[in-house]
């Protein structure tokens, strides 16, 4: 692993305890420049892992929390009037323009609850994180993290429609440590807190410069991925078309993520392992590509079909 | 016992309100941990009163934020203003936040919290947790929020588990009266009440308190007796549904111990201050499992037995009721009766009396995750819009009337005063999800469905009933043997009476033989007349049916016409008919099965594709 990157995991380790999959996800978004979407309960320290890597990562860096009430302006930056007199008649001509802050003058963002963002501001924002460009202005946003509360009767957000969960390459579900029942977890946890060794707020140090990442998402494009792991990958996505029937009613397997999207991904996991050459191991990222793409109960059978297809 | 300082706090918050131990212990241990603290109580039962003595009596500086319907992100928060600068050929209009006054108390009152609209609340409970607005640290030490008990019959929202699990304490309080508490009662007529409580502290001592025992030492055995009460409460209340998150019990907790174990006067945190874990759960775990409380923390105290896997053993009492469930009966298969004999009554809602259920908490909890997957299942997809005032800005609309301007683009507003904007502003248009759609509940209550089956029957329809009054659905309850009882409100099937049927759900009724024709058939006309998408049955059986059309084709043809979703749950030891899965396979349905596990508990899961 690169010496910043594995530093920046460092940082998590030291500030977080367990949530493997979430933190090595973090990283790969932040390698291979993708948006990633982590979805779980209260407390479960998704803001506070999405909020280390983005500091970390000694980018500009930009905190929104999501609410009912969430106005684009707060997202995008403040409105500029310009009053032109009218040329030859009486009035003014009112011009609204924005200028940059926000997300559109940020390196990584984080959006916290998005699901409870209300319509108007999240279509725009999503637009935004897709094109990286506003209006007709490229935006430097490198890596968009979301947070969402489950899907479930007692939280009043709403389901992002699946078009807009496509914007996240990679997506996550997180669970406590003490509710998923991992009691060596969950001891750490508390022997943590008991010691009095956690930082609440943490100002983490930036362990990761913004040429090393540079470096690294330029690296990707020379890791070679061999033949035998393009065939896993169409085979994984032949078998779950064809043996589990997912299409375009009930999935999104869309083009640009699963033959673009994740050829850069499994380079991302290798160049995170250090190595030159993509192995068929690193499709396991797949797993976290198809969390909300395929329905649940296919998404269960996943890594036993990566599993199979790798072997 | 406890040390001087919290002894006077104590009496301070004695002086204005009678009983309400729990309540008064989790606002000191609140204060001494700064942490949060809620308390949800019925009306009159003191919460407001208790809330504002606490911050009376700390000496510390306070405010009290109301909260109702309208509440907004502004007034939380603190206003919106609109900053203007010229600069060349126009100006910049800068959208800035001033600091509400709350912003500078150490402990804040948020009086009747759920009053708010639930998402209105995410920053301002984001700034209590984190104590800091924007870049500007708060000195807040404890906010108290006090709330009105969840009533499914009103409108309003309850508040959600994010914002419940900002608040580390937490407790359910009930009036004097309602808890029989008549002895405490007849003393309050005795006494004259302070109307504010006295001052016992200080801001240096209240400090001072604090330090102390954040000073305290938690070492391993505290610890260990902590992991074991949580994973206790987790198995307890099923884990899907308690809120024990990470946050809560890893972060909070040994702070609240701390403070329990410095109340105590104790030099260190024993295992013992794993009771203060009591003043926490509130709405974490549910209320069927408040009487066991003490008894599953002094058994994690106790720590005997204590291995990953001593589930049962922990509770031994679940083994008494774990006799195999009777089989369906005796299985005369083919015996089809006409269907001119299977009736169907209108029995009126209220007419029944409803029979004080006697409580099972053992295998209570477990019916959550059914619950849980059904919630999920009603949401996905089904957001069905309708213009309403306190739901979610959605898209802008042109604005009607003048006083939607507080809901107008602030920009476009302040051209409007200014008269620069013949065209008016643009407003929210709010929508919220649909609240509607219909379910009927049809509940097998023949011969075979006695003791644990008809009592998860019922938390299986009470569940239901939850979930259906949160969306404000329309309920019909049916229950069925060879014949089927409608319960109708006002002679009309489907009606929003929630709490009459939760009553009627906690009934135990075994008799007759199973049929499902008459129900399906009493519900499906119903919803005949109905439209929208939202339509739902959940059958809940335990057997094959024996009277009626078993494969009732005639009902399945017309679910299926009607576009009505029929869930299936199937409750018991046997073979789950396979009639059950095909409806709801046939109907897009969820299909759920329930049998005993070993130590007498329900273990309830989703039926998959059979191969």
């Amino acid at each position: 692993m690169k010496h910043g990157l594995s530093r920046l995991r460092e940082l998590l380790d030291r500030h977080v305890v367990g949530h493997d999959d979430a933190k090595q996800a973090l990283l790969l978004a932040l390698v291979c420049r993708e948006h990633i979407y982590l979805e779980g309960p209260p407390g479960s320290a998704k803001t506070r892992m999405a909020e280390l890597a983005a500091r970390g990562a000694s980018l500009g860096f930009f905190f929104y929390q999501m609410h009912r009430d969430t106005r684009l302006s707060e997202l995008v930056g403040d409105v500029v009037l310009e009053r032109r007199p009218l040329a030859g008649a009486e009035g003014e001509r009112i011009h609204q323009a924005i200028e940059p802050g926000g997300i559109l003058t940020a390196e990584v963002c984080v959006l916290d609850d998005i699901s409870r963002a209300p319509g108007e501001a999240l279509n725009v924002l999503l637009r935004v994180l897709n094109e990286r460009k506003f209006g007709e202005r490229s935006i430097p946003l490198l890596t968009a993290i979301a947070t969402s509360n489950p899907l479930r009767d007692e939280y009043y957000n709403e389901p992002l429609d699946p078009a807009n969960l496509d914007r996240f390459a990679l997506q996550l579900r997180v669970s406590g440590l003490i509710q998923s029942g991992d009691r060596a977890q969950a001891r750490a946890l508390i022997d943590r807190f008991a010691e009095g060794s956690v930082v609440e707020q943490p100002e983490p140090e930036p362990v990761l410069a913004r040429a090393e990442l540079d470096a690294a998402f330029a690296g990707l494009a020379r890791l070679t991925v061999p033949a035998g792991v393009k065939d896993a990958l169409i085979e994984f996505l032949r078998r779950l078309s064809v043996d589990y029937d997912c299409n375009e009613t009930n999935s999104l397997l869309t083009d640009r993520s699963f033959l673009v999207k994740a050829v850069k991904l499994v380079r991302g996991r290798a160049l995170l392992a250090g190595r030159e050459r993509v192995e068929r191991g690193d499709l396991s990222v797949l797993e976290q590509m198809t969390t909300f793409r395929v329905p649940e109960e296919v998404h269960a059978k996943v890594p036993a079909l990566i599993e199979e297809i790798v072997a | 016992m406890a040390i001087p300082e919290l002894e006077r706090l104590r009496a301070a918050l004695d002086a204005v309100l009678h009983g309400q131990d729990d309540a008064k212990q989790a606002l000191i241990l609140a204060l001494v941990a700064r942490e949060h603290a809620y308390l949800e109580g019925p009306p009159g039962s003191g919460k407001s009163a208790l809330a504002r003595a606490v911050a009376e009596a700390s000496g510390a500086r306070s405010a009290e934020l109301a909260f109702h319907r309208d509440a907004s992100a502004a007034e939380l928060l603190g206003e919106l203003r609109l900053r203007r600068e010229r600069r060349a050929g126009g100006e910049r209009i800068a959208i800035e936040r001033a600091l509400a006054a709350s912003a500078e108390a150490e402990v804040l009152v948020l009086d009747d919290l759920s009053r708010a609209p639930g998402e209105a609340l995410a920053g301002l409970l984001r700034a209590l947790a984190e104590r800091r607005l924007g870049e500007h640290v708060l000195p807040l030490e404890t906010a108290v929020a006090t709330s009105g008990p969840p009533d499914l019959e009103s409108s309003a929202d309850p508040l959600e588990p994010t914002q419940l699990d900002r608040f580390a304490l937490q407790v359910r309080m009930r009036g004097l009266v309602g808890a029989r508490r008549f002895g405490i009662a007849r003393a309050l007529l005795d006494r004259e009440l302070a109307a504010e409580a006295p001052r016992a502290l200080d801001t240096e001592m209240r400090h001072a308190l604090q330090r102390r025992a954040a000073a305290l030492a938690l070492e391993p055995p505290a610890r260990a007796a902590l992991l074991r009460a949580v994973e206790r409460l987790a198995r307890a209340a099923g884990s899907e549904t308690a809120l024990l998150s990470d946050r809560s019990f890893a972060r909070a907790a040994p702070a609240v111990l701390r403070a329990h174990a410095l109340w105590r006067g104790a030099s260190r945190v024993a295992p013992e201050d794993v009771r203060a874990l009591r003043y926490m759960l509130g709405r974490r775990v549910p209320e069927a499992l408040e009487p066991e409380l003490d008894a599953i923390l002094d058994e994690a105290i106790a720590g005997a037995g204590d291995a990953p896997g001593a589930a049962g053993g922990a509770r031994p009492a679940a083994a008494d009721r774990t006799g195999a469930p009777p089989a369906p009966g005796g299985a005369p298969s083919a015996a089809t009766v006409p269907v001119e004999s299977l009736e169907t009554r209108l029995a009126p809602l209220d007419a029944v009396a409803p029979l004080a259920s006697a409580r099972g908490g053992d295998d209570s909890a477990s019916v959550d995750a059914l619950v849980a997957a059904f919630a999920g299942r009603l949401e996905r997809g089904a957001v069905q819009p309708g213009e309403d005032e306190g739901g979610s800005p959605r898209a802008f609309r042109r604005m009607r009337r003048l006083d939607e301007i507080h809901d107008a683009d602030p920009v476009e507003a302040l051209l409007l005063v200014e008269g620069r904007s013949p065209g008016g502003a643009r407003v929210y248009r709010r929508e919220r999800r649909n609240a509607g759609g219909s379910i009927a509940l049809l509940r097998d209550v023949s011969a075979s469905m006695e003791g644990r089956l008809a009592r998860w029957a019922g938390e299986v329809v009470a569940g239901l009933v939850r979930v259906g009054a949160r969306r404000r659905m329309r309920l019909g309850y049916v229950e069925f043997n060879h014949e089927a009882d409608c319960f109708a409100a006002g002679g009309a099937f489907f009606h929003r009476r929630y709490r009459r049927v939760l009553a009627l759900a906690a009934r135990r009724r075994a008799d007759g033989r199973t049929n499902y024709e008459a129900p399906l058939r009493a519900a499906l006309s119903e919803l005949r007349h109905s439209a929208g998408r939202d339509r739902h049955i959940v059958l809940v059986s335990d057997g094959v049916p024996v009277l009626g059309d078993p494969a009732v084709r005639s009902e399945r043809a017309l679910a299926r016409q009607l576009g009505v979703k029929v869930h299936t749950v199937f409750l018991g030891a046997g073979e789950c008919p396979a009639v059950l899965d095909e409806i709801s396979r046939e109907t897009h349905g969820l299909r759920f099965e329930a049998r005993p596990g070993p130590g007498g508990r329900l273990v309830l899961r989703e039926r998959g594709e059979r191969r």
